[in-house]
């Protein structure tokens, strides 16, 4: 009878040990690719979130690469492509990079589109910055007195930059093999100011991030290829590369997609860096310098393109997403004091998806996030789109900084403060890699969590406290 | 019952345990991410001696030290992979003019044949974190006054004026330190001949080691070899 026990209970022993794994890493994800309507395969890249039609909704804006660029909008439970302007679509030239932000100080976001027909160097066309007049959307670029200063450079990634914190957005365009160009509207025309702002310089420009890293105003942190990182430390508006001092340089490793993320959540942002088949970097603010903190998991080589760091399953703690081209992608939870938490993905897992960009944004308005993949590059893929499987229970909140020109503040950054945590979040200004998120502060609520308030720190370093009365909402907090 | 459940906690606990213990100190991320303070004007070439003064100046453990070791090549100055085989090797004891041998981790083959004859070893001591240790380096003569001191190689790197630049490399008796010689020791007989026979530190470096400087085809030897000589 012992002896019987005794069988059975080693029994449950090793079934326990076999269950437990796979009880902890239960599938992450819902795949509702199936929401997508008309998504054949094509060549896509960047992704950016925008209100590309001034109706109060955001739309996925995938670019396309010899196909024509969409913005897929919600409605009825369905995500549909409503561009079928040529300008925007635009499928003669090759879209890689995209964001989109206030450069007029009308309220609504220019979209950047940049075109890319080769791989380094002189490239053929220029590209697009779109504008909506009426209904009918304009190249700004093709107006006569902007065409001087046109972007000729193959590039990569666009990034919003409000340098001088006064809500005029200027374009950081990260080249390849040519100078890094920043775009913004001076005497009504739009020009080239890389040179006087210290930017012009020449490297593999990949990946670009701006907002609150070092100062109260937007800073840039930009990962390049076969050349040192750029962390550009805003100083009046004019930009100096710190990077080697803060020790975010990396030079040997090969940038390819960042972003910005509480790591710590102590509120403030720090830096995520993904390198290609190189050592991803955790940067950690800590006396001056930037120290890197990923574990073994996190930092493991691989083929890295975007890199998203956001709450996706609403439990109040980031998780990051990579997105790796031919290789299975990779989410990890950032637990307390920094630790990586990986999290076994089989729905997303993507193994043999070519990965180009990806972005998220809550685009079914039910408080949460949404993750919309593009493929491409060497084989024709659809998008994918996925979804956490929540919690039911789950509560979240969103915050939407609106700058004193009706516009999204891009680089402005978020905090929430509560009995567990202060949390700070960026707006996007653009990031991953080739991509721009939504501009929202998506926060998942952790248990037991209480005493909401929100700080917004805005593009010119000023703050707005805000107390949150009641959750499962997005408050959308405008700039005096 | 008892001891069943108590087993059931243990393995349940060691599991667990192992995961968190699993990370281990990541020699090859430290010395890449520390790639530009190493050389600030990223020209690395046969450079090893920066990347020998830059471990020897870290406050680390005499494994830490042997860990950092393996990572780059002497000889060329080239970052080498983790987990890369070393070749087994001899040198000439400086003082002694006995034949010391030992691992050498490398970049490519001809850096074996190349520390062989242009470099000597010398016995040094450290106190590391946890103690004093005596180990064999690699070394070379001080290239500081050389008339034909190569292009290539960043001389700021390794000289103040006619003298070893004590700040950027580490000297020992008058010679510059370019790398360790792991698990050194005196050669016995059947070690030599080992060497000696061997495909790559035996034929193929009797080879290398007998062609004229100008028509070295391979590897970053021919910059090292100059600067050595």
């Amino acid at each position: 009878m012992k002896s019987k026990m005794s069988n059975f209970l080693n029994k449950i022993i090793i079934l326990t040990i076999l269950i437990i794994p796979n009880i902890v890493n239960a599938d992450f994800f819902e795949d509702i690719t199936d929401k997508i309507v008309d998504n054949p395969k094509r060549l896509s890249y960047g992704i950016s979130v925008a209100d590309i039609n001034q109706n109060g909704k955001y739309e996925f804006i995938v670019t396309g690469f010899g196909y024509p660029n969409l913005a897929l909008s919600y409605d009825n439970g369905i995500l549909i492509n409503i561009a079928n302007q040529n300008i925007f679509s635009d499928e003669s030239r090759k879209t890689i990079g995209v964001a989109a932000c206030d450069v007029d100080r009308d309220g609504y976001e220019e979209i950047y589109f940049l075109n890319t027909d080769t791989y380094s160097g002189i490239k053929k066309y220029s590209d697009r910055l779109i504008d909506l007049e009426g209904n009918k959307f304009l190249d700004m670029f093709e107006i006569e007195k902007n065409k001087e200063d046109l972007n000729l450079t193959a590039g990569r990634s666009v990034a919003c930059v409000d340098r001088k914190g006064n809500g005029e957005y200027g374009f950081y365009v990260s080249n390849y093999g040519g100078p890094t160009r920043f775009y913004e509207i001076e005497d009504k025309k739009i020009k080239d100011k890389s040179v006087s702002l210290n930017l012009d310089k020449v490297t593999g420009g990949r990946a670009v991030v701006s907002g609150h890293i070092l100062t109260d105003r937007s800073d840039i942190f930009a990962a390049n290829e076969r050349g040192p990182n750029f962390l550009l430390k805003n100083d009046n508006g004019i930009f100096e590369d710190v990077a080697f001092d803060y020790r975010v340089d990396d030079v040997i490793q090969n940038g390819r997609g960042t972003a910005l993320s509480d790591i710590l959540y102590r509120g403030r942002l720090d830096i995520i860096s993904g390198n290609w088949q190189g050592y991803h970097r955790a940067y950690v603010l800590k006396d001056n310098q930037f120290k890197d903190i990923g574990n073994s998991k996190f930092d493991k080589p691989s083929r890295i393109r975007t890199i998203i760091s956001a709450d996706f399953d609403n439990d109040g703690y980031d998780e990051v997403f990579m997105n790796n081209i031919a290789e299975p992608n990779k989410l990890f939870r950032i637990k307390e004091n920094g630790a990586f938490e990986e999290i076994i993905l089989e729905t997303g897992l993507e193994p043999v998806g070519f990965g180009t960009g990806a972005a998220v944004a809550d685009i079914d308005d039910d408080g949460i996030l949404e993750l919309l993949i593009s493929r491409g590059e060497s084989k024709e893929q659809p998008l994918t789109l996925y979804k956490a499987k929540v919690d039911k229970q789950s509560k979240y909140l969103r915050i939407k900084p609106i700058n004193k020109f009706g516009a999204p503040a891009r680089g402005a950054t978020v905090t929430l403060i509560t009995n567990q945590r202060k949390h700070s979040k960026t707006i996007d200004a653009g990031s991953g890699y080739l991509c721009q998120m939504e501009p929202v502060a998506h926060y998942g609520i952790r248990k037991n969590e209480k005493n909401f308030k929100v700080e917004v720190k805005w593009t010119d370093g000023t703050k707005n406290l805000i107390k949150i009365i009641s959750l499962n909402q997005t408050v959308t907090v405008k700039q005096k | 019952m008892k001891k069943i459940l108590s087993k059931f906690i243990l393995i349940f606990f060691v599991i667990f345990q192992f995961e968190s213990l699993a990370e281990e100190k990541n020699y090859y991320k430290e010395l890449i991410a520390d790639w530009s303070r190493i050389f600030p004007d990223q020209n690395r070439n046969a450079a090893g001696p920066k990347f020998f003064k830059y471990i020897i100046d870290k406050e680390i453990t005499y494994k830490d030290f042997t860990e950092f070791n393996k990572l780059y090549c002497a000889v060329s100055g080239s970052l080498i992979d983790p987990n890369s085989e070393p070749d087994f090797i001899y040198a000439k004891e400086s003082n002694t003019g006995e034949k010391i041998c030992g691992d050498y981790y490398k970049c490519c083959i001809p850096c074996s044949c190349d520390i062989m004859k242009y470099s000597e070893v010398e016995k040094m001591k450290h106190k590391f974190l946890d103690g004093l240790e005596e180990f064999y380096v690699f070394t070379i003569r001080n290239p500081c006054n050389k008339e034909d001191f190569p292009d290539r190689v960043n001389k700021n790197y390794f000289c103040d004026g006619e003298k070893i630049n004590n700040n950027q490399v580490y000297s020992l008796n008058g010679r510059v330190v370019i790398g360790l010689l792991h698990e050194g020791r005196s050669c016995k007989k059947e070690e030599i001949d080992f060497v000696k026979s061997h495909q790559v530190t035996g034929r193929f470096c009797e080879l290398r080691n007998n062609t004229p400087l100008e028509n070295l085809k391979s590897g970053m030897g021919d910059i090292f070899i100059k600067l050595a000589r």
